[in-house]
């Protein structure tokens, strides 16, 4: 293709000399690019000329050295033809050659380098130049890259009709004067957090909105164009429509050893290490993400019957009936004190026992004894609802029983919950709107300052480590923001109390991954060296026992979960266990990142990179990009490659559910990528389930495994594909875990389990007390 | 390169229009529909500067639009390869930077970029500029290139260009 060397010979009708070679072996020429100064070799007075290339290309040899008088005829130098590196709109940028013509070679730029342009190609040996150039300069700089995304992480916008008046929102239109209107709110210092963070990264945007959307958001955000200059990616470019990572690719072909990404959805970034999950903003009512990805049902949100601003600052009482309405119309579930978890959603009673349906779940229940209602937010990454929102809603409620026109009457100790929830809850701004009856609303997100100081020492992190490290290398963020993490909780030892059921293993729980991921260490009983005492309620026998411990601090799981999201060892006095206990066995969505344990990457590390086998970028499963043949041959082997391994890893069992996907799968590739993905995402808690419960384990495992086979048949028949799931952004790996907990009987009470049991303890522990009370 | 020659153009017309501003109408018609476009064959129609002759009227059976053939003279701009233009600059990347000529777009690669210019990505805004900064080009810049190759597509022209050569780069006021 390339190869097709020319050599120059001298043109000239006289021999010339040559004074100076301008260009070297292996460099790009376009036409008119000065080759060599030369004078007329027999000249009297000789002047200097230029040579210049007359046609593109690489230069393949030179042949005539510094110094030498070249005779006409002679070969000056060989030039490999232009193999055109960059093409814009299928037309080489060097040479100006149609590349769409039929007589043209075979492109080879593929790499889209240019976040909005995607006609802008590269090719991979430029990409990797240029992106080489980038990496130097970043360390020059002493500088990271950082992807922000928008919706939900740095802004929260609405198509719903809202006030005009309120504060920090902008109003938009995208599509001409009759297209619908758009508010987007800034979360709370923004333009603070972009100022002081531009010195340490350079900003990304990373968007699934529209190109406009996410060039006039640029604009609220950035309006001299100083922090993100073009760098706007947006879903006009994105290869893959639920999942950013393919751009990562291009955008960084060397690697993305120096970005660091702020994303409010792990799912979009497949669960990257370097990913910081961010607690997602939340302002407008009724919306979630509208950008989000497709099939990820954006509309259960967006489009949910909803009262608005305007309501709820005119009416509250009428705001209130709607909202009961509401309530009654989606989910009539009443809410006992425990079954939050495990109640069963409507729908949900399928073979899987534990199917969450989007916002469904999080939709309000009515508190019984108060008759109270309760709303909650439509979290936006449709996952298991916290009982936490609710639990600050029922203090809330009850507050506003008292006092309906209650302005801040709160208690400190809400008032410390509230601030410190880890899931804000729009509601109460939207109370807080109602109460104040302002329009310049209260916003108790402060999210953003907890970030820029993630952020700020995950940069010094990578600094002091790069400062340490040989020259040329370059450490890893995926490294590094992990072992950031991990330092949080260094040197605590948590004891749980009835945080994790008593027949699932501690090792599988969300809140175990969270502490080990924190950095903390997690002890089965409460010894000596235990430092925190982590309780769902008060009267456990644990508690009781840590009650006379002086040392021992005893805190709420809402402290862990507080600490997983700001990446910071919280005060424990602000989360202490009172009576009341606390309902937030579960983590928050955005806390929960198993992928973030430290042993993590030693086994899925390397399964990453084998899918680029021959160490090229652009090994993607990306249709939008020109392959080779070769690079066609490379897939289907690394394809082969992986099943190979699979099967060979996993045994019987998830061979056979294998064949059965395959199946199943065959008419759709994307099905099957994404059926891939869930085989790996199994396979993980499973690998780490039988390293982590090796001595009693092993006999459960199997057990587990047959539950699992059985569970994945199941859904084949329920056309329920964990696939379908997964696109709709519900943690697909949780589920089946939880699924395969138990199959057989949904209808009990899963959580229920260990409460009865610690119940028990707690009677015991009363009774000996009293026993040696009485003594 | 810019061009006056004439052209044809077919002005389709709603019965509503009929009556004595009706040559007028055709006119503005023309007007409106002509300039500002671009032909793959002719390039872009800048401006319309006489109107030659407006044919007779035919009537569309069934429909009642009238067609007329208008013959006019036209400024018209077509981008060949080697011609050099000066072009505002609109936007600096590291893959190189694109610039306008009015309405045709043009990119210009960095391996087409003069090696002594580095682009500089930490200034706002980002720019190409010499190590000495005698020489600085940003978006707004003004410069002067030579087009290596256009795209002709029905709708419109890009072209590809180049610095390299004398002569070309930033237009020192």
């Amino acid at each position: 293709m390339a190869d097709d060397v020319v050599r120059v010979s001298q043109q000239q009708t006289e021999a010339i000399k040559i004074k100076k070679w301008k260009v070297r072996k292996g460099i790009t020429v376009s036409i008119g690019r000065i080759l060599l100064i030369y004078e007329q070799a027999n000249a009297e007075n000789p002047e200097q000329k230029k040579l210049k290339a007359t046609r593109a290309g690489i230069i393949h040899q030179i042949l005539a050295k510094e110094g030498d008088v070249v005779q006409p005829g002679d070969p000056l130098y060989e030039i490999k033809s232009c193999n055109h590196p960059t093409i814009m709109n299928d037309m080489c940028a060097e040479c100006g050659t149609d590349l769409r013509k039929d007589d043209s070679p075979q492109i080879t730029a593929s790499v889209p380098m240019i976040h909005a342009i995607p006609d802008l190609k590269v090719s991979e040996e430029e990409a990797q130049q240029i992106g080489k150039a980038d990496n130097e300069r970043l360390i020059r700089d002493r500088k990271l890259v950082l992807l922000v995304d928008l919706d939900q992480t740095l802004i929260h916008t609405t198509n719903d009709n809202i006030p005009p008046n309120i504060k920090d929102v902008y109003h938009f239109q995208l599509y001409g004067s009759k297209s619908p209107w758009y508010h987007t709110r800034l979360r709370p210092r923004t333009h603070d957090f972009l100022q002081s963070i531009h010195d340490q990264y350079e900003l990304h945007i990373c968007t699934f909105g529209a190109r406009n959307y996410a060039h006039m958001i640029a604009m609220f955000l950035d309006p001299e164009q100083k922090y993100f200059s073009s760098r706007i990616l947006s879903r006009d470019e994105c290869f893959d429509p639920t999942s950013k990572k393919a751009n990562l690719r291009a955008l960084f072909p060397c690697g993305d050893n120096m970005v660091c990404i702020i994303d409010d959805r792990e799912d979009v970034w497949s669960h990257a290490l370097n990913l910081i999950h961010v607690k997602p903003y939340h302002f407008f009512q009724h919306t979630g993400d509208i950008n989000a990805p497709p099939g990820l049902d954006k509309h259960e949100d967006d489009d949910k019957p909803g009262v608005d601003l305007t309501n709820l600052v005119k009416d509250t009482e009428k705001n209130k009936k709607t909202d009961e309405h509401e309530d009654a119309d989606t989910n009539n579930v009443e809410d006992d004190k425990d079954d939050k978890n495990d109640k069963p959603d409507e729908p949900a009673v399928d073979s899987t026992g534990h199917k969450e349906t989007d916002t469904k779940t999080d939709a309000p229940s009515i508190d019984n004894p108060d008759n109270a209602v309760e709303k909650v937010e439509e979290s936006m990454s449709l996952e298991v609802i916290t009982s936490e929102e609710k639990n600050t809603e029922d203090e809330k409620e009850q507050s506003n029983k008292d006092n309906e026109k209650l302005t801040k009457v709160e208690n400190t100790e809400s008032e410390n919950t509230r601030k410190l929830k880890p899931d804000d809850n729009p509601t109460e701004q939207k109370k807080s709107i109602k109460e104040d009856n302002v329009i310049d609303v209260e916003d108790p997100d402060d999210y953003l300052s907890y970030l820029e100081d993630i952020l700020k020492r995950i940069h010094q992190a990578f600094y002091e480590k790069f400062d340490t490290m040989e020259s040329g290398k370059i450490p890893d963020l995926k490294q590094i923001i992990p072992s950031v993490r991990s330092r949080v909780l260094k040197g605590s030892k948590l004891v749980f109390s009835g945080l994790v059921p008593t027949h699932s293993s501690l090792e599988d729980s969300k809140a175990y991954q969270v502490a080990r991921s924190l950095g903390a260490e997690v002890l089965l009983d409460l010894s000596d060296s235990a430092t925190h005492l982590v309780a769902v309620r008060p009267g456990t026998a644990k508690v009781n026992a840590g009650r006379r411990r002086k040392s021992l601090k005893i805190v709420t799981p809402d402290w862990l979960w507080s600490c997983a999201e700001r990446w910071e060892h919280v005060d424990e006095r602000i989360f202490p266990l009172n009576s009341k206990g606390s309902k937030n066995r579960h983590p928050p969505p955005h806390c929960s990142s198993p992928e973030h344990i430290p042993s993590y990457p030693e086994h899925e590390t390397p399964g990453l990179r084998k899918r680029t086998l021959s160490g090229r970028f652009m090994d993607t499963i990306n249709p939008l990009m020109s392959f080779s043949r070769d690079d066609i041959a490379n897939m289907d082997k690394e394809v082969e490659d992986i099943l190979d391994d699979e099967s060979d890893s996993d045994g019987d069992n998830l061979q056979s559910t294998q064949i059965d996907n395959e199946e199943e799968d065959d008419t759709d590739v994307e099905e099957a990528k994404f059926a891939h993905m869930i085989q790996t995402e199994i396979l993980d808690p499973h690998n780490q389930e039988l390293n982590a419960s090796s001595t009693s384990g092993i006999a459960k495992s199997l057990k587990k495994k047959t539950k699992r086979k059985r569970l994945l048949e199941n859904e084949n028949i329920k056309e329920e594909l964990p696939s379908q799931r997964f696109r709709r952004g519900e943690y697909v790996d949780d589920e089946l875990e939880n699924v395969d907990r138990d199959p057989d009987d949904n209808d009990s009470d899963s959580f229920g389990a260990p409460e009865e049991s610690d119940g028990e303890w707690n009677m015991m522990g009363a009774a000996l007390e009293r026993e040696f009370l009485s003594d | 390169m810019f061009f006056h020659i004439s052209l044809e153009h077919e002005i389709l017309l709603h019965p509503q229009y009929f009556g004595p501003q009706l040559l007028e109408k055709v006119k503005t018609k023309l007007y409106t529909e002509v300039e500002g476009t671009c032909t793959g064959k002719y390039g872009f129609v800048i401006a319309v500067t006489t109107i030659d002759s407006i044919g007779a009227g035919l009537i569309l059976p069934g429909q009642g639009f009238v067609v007329y053939p208008v013959k006019y003279k036209a400024i018209v701009f077509r981008p060949f390869k080697g011609e050099v233009l000066d072009a505002v600059v609109r936007q600096v990347n590291k893959v190189g930077m694109f610039a306008e000529i009015g309405p045709l777009s043009c990119f210009i690669s960095h391996h087409s970029i003069p090696s002594e210019m580095e682009f500089c990505p930490n200034v706002n805004p980002q720019c190409y500029k010499t190590k000495d900064e005698d020489v600085v080009i940003h978006a707004e810049g003004e410069i002067r290139l030579k087009i290596v190759g256009t795209r002709v597509d029905a709708s419109g022209i890009f072209a590809i260009g180049t610095l390299m050569d004398d002569y070309l780069g930033l237009i020192s006021n």
